[in-house]
Order: C-alpha cells, then sequence, then structure tokens
C-alpha cells in the first residue's frame, strides 16, 4: 500500500519556488529518505505533507485520506519531528515527555510506562529531572525525538532529526528507527548526510532547487552511477590555466577545488587518466600525488545537484 | 477528553510556577495591606457614588480588576513562548486546530483570571467588607468583568506577541502597555480628583471600565454610567478578540 502520494505539489513563498511540482509516492513499511542541500526544499516538502502548511498547486493523499481537504484526520494518524528545535523550556524531561502523551489523549497509565521506556531508549535517565531549558542542544534533540513516540502513529516524519547529535547517539537512533519499521512503522526521513540516508533508507528521493532529481533504492543509486569514478589530482604549485587544458578532455567534467587539487569526474577514467597524464607531461606541470577511486554515494549526490544546477 | 481541555491542562501546567504565583497573588495583597494602610493616613475617605470608600477598600477592590489584567499576560506569555521555542508549529501539526489553541488561550487566561479575582476578592474581602453591599447582581456583575475583562487584555498580549519577533522587544512592550493601563486608571485613585488631561486618559484606558464595574458591583452602584462602560468593555473586547484571532489565524510556519 502506498503511504503518501503527492502530485504536482508546488509551494510557492513570493517569487521563489520552494517546492516545484514534484511527485512523490512512498510505500508502507519503509524508511524513505529525502536527500538535498540546504535550502533544497526538504523542510517545506515536509511541512507540505504534514499539512503545517497548504499546498500552492497539486493534490496529496496521506494514509488514504485527502490531505488538503481533511489535514486534522491525517494530522492524528502521524508523528511529525520539526527541523526547528521544539521544547517547553521550564518543564523537566519527564514532565515533558508525560504532558505530550496527555496531548495526545494517551491514558495516563500508558504514559507513565512508555515514558519509563524512552528515558532508557534515548538515554535520558539521567537528565530525566533537569529543565529542558537547562539541556544541551543535542539532548534536547534526543527528548523532542523520543517524545514523538509518547502517541501512537501509522506515519512518522522527521526532518534532520540527527543534527546535533554525537556519532553515538546518532547510531543508537538510527537503531531504534530501524527497529520501529520492523513493527511497521513508515518513516519520511530528510537529511543532508549520505551515509545516514544509506545505513537506514530503503529508497531514496535525491532534491534540488525545489524538484526532485532522482528517485532509487542506495545500491540501485550506486549501481546507476557507480560506474563513475573520481579521479583526485594534487599540483605541486598553482595552475590556473590547467582547467581550461583538462577540459578538452571528453566525457568527463572537471573541478579545479582550490588552486592545486583538481578533481575529475568520469565514467571512461582510464582513458581520462591517460589524458591527463599526457596534457600535464606536454605542459610541465608536476604532480605531486594522484589517485583515482570508485564514485561513493556522497559524490553521486554532488553529482546529481551538479548536474542539475549546470542544466539550468 | 476533549482536545481543548488537553490544551488547557498544558498551558497550566506550563504557566503556574512559583513566579507566576508570587507575581499574581503575593504582590497584590502586600499592595493591599501595606500601601492600603500606609496611605490612609493621607487619603482618609474616597467619595464614591452617593457614600465614602475607605482607601484600604478603594484599593483592594481596584487590585482585583489590576489582577484580572495581569493573568491575562499569562496568555501572551504562553502564546509568545510557544512561538519561540517551535511548541506553536508542533501543536499544529499535532491532534489540534488553530481554533482548538485559540480556545484553549482563552480559557487558559478565564481560569487564571477568575482565580485571581476570588482570590483577591476573598483575601480582600476583610478590608472592604463594611462597605459591600451584596445583591443577587453581585456575582454575576464580576463574573462578566472578569471574562470581558480577560478576553479584553488577552487580546491585546495576543496581539503583541503576534506581531512582535525579538524577546526584548516583547517584554518592553508587554510591560510599558499594562504599566500605562496601571496606573492611568482608577485602579489606584479615583478619577474625581484627578486633574485634566489625566481624568480624559483615564477614560482612555479600558482598565479604568473594569476597575469601575467591578467597584459597582461589590458597592452596589450600579448606575446608568456603569451600564455604558459595561457595554463599551464588552464591545472593545469582542473587537480586539476578533483582531486577535485574525492574527493568530495568519500566522505562518
Ligand atoms: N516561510 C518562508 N518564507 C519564504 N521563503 C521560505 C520560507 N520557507 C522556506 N523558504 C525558502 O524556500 C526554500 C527551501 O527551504 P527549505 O524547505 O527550508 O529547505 P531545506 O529544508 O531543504 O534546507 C529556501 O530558499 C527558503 O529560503
Ligand atoms: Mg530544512
Amino acid at each position: 500500500m502506498s503511504c503518501i502520494e503527492g502530485k504536482n505539489l508546488s509551494k510557492s513563498y513570493g517569487s521563489t519556488k520552494a517546492v516545484d511540482n514534484i511527485a512523490l509516492s512512498v510505500k508502507s513499511g519503509q524508511v524513505f529518505g529525502f536527500l538535498g542541500p540546504n535550502g533544497a526544499g526538504k523542510s517545506t516538502t515536509i511541512k507540505l505533507l504534514t499539512t503545517l502548511i497548504s499546498p500552492s498547486e497539486g493534490s496529496l493523499t496521506i494514509l488514504g485520506i485527502d490531505a488538503v481537504k481533511h489535514p486534522l484526520a491525517v494530522r492524528h494518524k502521524i508523528g511529525v519531528v520539526l527541523q526547528q528545535p521544539s521544547y517547553e523550556p521550564t518543564l523537566t524531561v519527564e514532565k515533558s515527555l508525560e504532558k505530550y502523551g496527555m496531548m495526545w489523549n494517551v491514558p495516563k497509565n500508558e504514559c507513565k510506562k512508555r515514558m519509563e521506556i524512552l528515558l532508557q531508549d534515548f538515554d535520558l535517565a539521567d537528565i530525566r529531572k533537569k529543565r529542558n531549558e537547562d539541556l544541551s542542544i543535542g539532548q534536547r534533540r534526543r527528548v523532542q525525538v523520543a517524545r514523538e513516540f509518547m502517541h501512537d502513529m501509522e506515519l512518522l516524519f522527521l526532518d534532520e532529526p540527527t543534527v546535533g547529535l554525537d556519532p553515538s547517539a546518532r547510531r543508537k537512533l538510527l537503531d531504534f528507527l530501524k527497529n520501529k519499521v520492523k513493527t511497521g512503522l513508515t518513516i519520511f526521513y530528510t537529511t543532508h548526510n549520505l551515509s545516514e540516508a544509506e545505513y537506514l533508507c530503503d529508497e531514496i528521493a535525491i532534491i534540488d532547487k525545489g524538484r526532485i532529481l532522482t528517485v532509487d533504492s542506495p545500491d540501485a543509486l550506486k549501481k546507476r552511477f557507480g560506474k563513475e569514478k573520481t579521479i583526485k589530482i594534487h599540483l605541486l604549485e598553482k595552475q590556473p590555466i590547467v582547467v581550461s587544458l583538462l577540459s578538452r578532455i571528453p566525457e568527463c567534467v572537471v573541478d579545479l577545488d582550490n588552486g592545486t587539487t583538481i578533481t575529475i569526474h568520469s565514467e571512461q577514467s582510464e582513458l581520462v587518466l591517460l589524458q591527463v597524464l599526457k596534457i600535464l607531461s606536454e605542459n610541465k606541470i608536476e604532480l605531486e600525488d594522484l589517485s583515482a577511486v570508485p564514485t561513493n554515494l556522497e559524490e553521486i549526490f554532488l553529482k546529481v545537484v551538479r548536474d542539475n544546477a549546470s542544466h539550468n | 477528553m476533549h482536545p481543548i481541555i488537553r490544551l488547557v491542562n498544558r498551558n497550566l501546567t506550563i504557566s503556574i510556577n512559583p513566579g507566576f504565583l508570587i507575581w499574581q497573588v503575593i504582590f497584590p495583597l502586600i499592595y493591599i495591606f501595606v500601601a492600603g494602610f500606609a496611605y490612609t493616613s493621607l487619603i482618609q475617605q474616597v467619595p464614591f457614588g452617593s457614600k465614602s470608600l475607605d482607601y484600604p477598600s478603594f484599593l483592594a477592590s481596584g487590585m482585583i480588576g489590576f489582577n484580572i489584567m495581569n493573568s491575562t499576560l499569562v496568555s501572551g506569555i504562553i502564546i509568545w513562548n510557544d512561538r519561540r521555542h517551535g511548541m506553536f508549529e508542533q501543536i499544529m501539526s499535532g491532534p489540534f486546530t488553530r481554533a482548538h489553541y485559540i480556545l484553549s488561550n482563552i480559557a487558559t487566561i478565564g481560569i487564571v483570571g477568575l482565580v485571581s479575582a476570588s482570590l483577591i476578592a476573598l483575601v480582600g474581602y476583610p478590608v472592604f467588607f463594611e462597605s459591600v453591599e451584596f445583591s443577587f447582581i453581585t456575582v454575576p456583575v464580576i463574573v462578566f468583568a472578569a471574562i470581558t475583562g480577560s478576553v479584553l487584555f488577552g487580546s491585546i498580549a495576543s496581539i503583541i506577541s503576534t506581531r512582535l519577533r525579538s524577546s526584548e522587544g516583547f517584554n518592553v512592550i508587554i510591560n510599558t502597555v499594562f504599566l500605562f493601563f496601571a496606573f492611568v486608571s482608577t485602579a489606584f485613585y479615583p478619577a474625581e480628583g484627578a486633574p485634566e488631561p489625566l481624568r480624559t486618559l483615564f477614560y482612555l484606558n479600558p482598565l479604568t471600565y473594569l476597575v469601575d464595574i467591578i467597584r459597582a458591583g461589590i458597592f452596589g452602584n450600579i448606575t446608568e454610567f456603569v451600564i455604558v462602560e459595561m457595554m463599551v468593555l464588552a464591545s472593545l473586547a469582542s473587537v480586539l478578540f476578533v483582531v486577535a484571532t485574525k492574527l493568530l489565524t495568519r500566522l505562518d510556519f
């Protein structure tokens, strides 16, 4: 069954198209990753899907409900952790969990039970009596995510939930989410961190400038773009002319990162490499170091976004 | 439980703390007992309609209105904090509508306002009991004043909190506005003795109307003028409530 069905969704703020005519189809029981650089339109998409804002155009069905016509019915069935922190400054950690459960109409005993479990799962037991305003950013973020599990839901939206968490808390959260998915939860997960998406997501959509560039599983993405290799060349000294020399080589994209480092992406890396060496020696440009590595997901992401930018 | 009741529960949990209780209960009591009696040597009698009141009774009855006004700050602060700490968006993405949110705030102010007013009335009672003239309309008049006053000042606090962005601005403006309301009103001194243009200024201030109505209810002096004041207070409260609701509905994310 499909959990989220969006067609021709757009949201404009004045002349900015924050979300530009996207189509979305998310299957139940999976983690759907929404990946994009800052300002790509991830948070705006989440606000659309969670009915916080209504689309300028398009149709949206969440869990079989028309989200534009019946937003409240949708909100009853979903959980939302927005990118922005949200907390009651003067409440203690345990009180904020309990009150949040109360707001969702969870019976008092059940609230207490869930709270104890979540305090353990999110490593909050030591700080349960601390007030939210006295917590660190990472602790507050953990409370915010934990709090959402006080109530039942079919679909959970998480907007960059791991920002501010240390690596071990990050890993714990991802594993916690994986377990929840096994029990039938569907998660819509935005991030700009690829390794996270690769670890957690069953499907990944890459978004930039309000448009979805591609949707696929992490493995398929690697297969599709995996033939490509990244060649890195370090020069001994700055040679600004080198880019224009190298850009004559067909079938590759050349970047001069900072005066002395050149990155080349190509699917024909062997051929390109030979030509690079030839051009460099013809022009008496000395190398310090050279390497060719298979492109990782991070690079694929950058490539997809970059290609999109150069098309415009 | 109804969503509005759940939100009121939350509102009361986050707003009732020791600081608030001191501000809301202890401060007015100290004021009534210390200032009320300290000024008695200067102000023996305050003319009030056909009778005259001693200053402590006059002040204690004024403090009820003052307290209702102060209690509505709660609502402004809740809205302000909810916006600043992301709870407004969080609540709006949960099982609530904007109408639930707005009504729960009104209910919260109403409760806090009524409880504060009753507390001051109860504790102030020994101070003004000699002059009290209970009638069948005393309690309804006070309840009317408490609710209308809460809606009115609550709307003002809400309007301010939806319009502002920086927190310094919020505190400075809220304090200035409420200080003006408090001291340029008949809560602490009668309009009769005040020189022009202060007297006119008194009647440009909704707290004056609120306090006049409460005093009229307690001391049994509902004149035609007081009835006009009730109508003015109710109309102003309705207009401000509509404006506050509109602004809250338009707040975007
Ligand atoms: N409320 C708003 N008003 C005006 N512009 C906005 C608003 N929200 C987002 N935008 C713009 O929309 C674009 C997408 O923003 P956002 O969805 O927050 O991106 P992301 O979450 O991917 O970083 C940005 O250019 C941002 O400036
Ligand atoms: Mg974002």
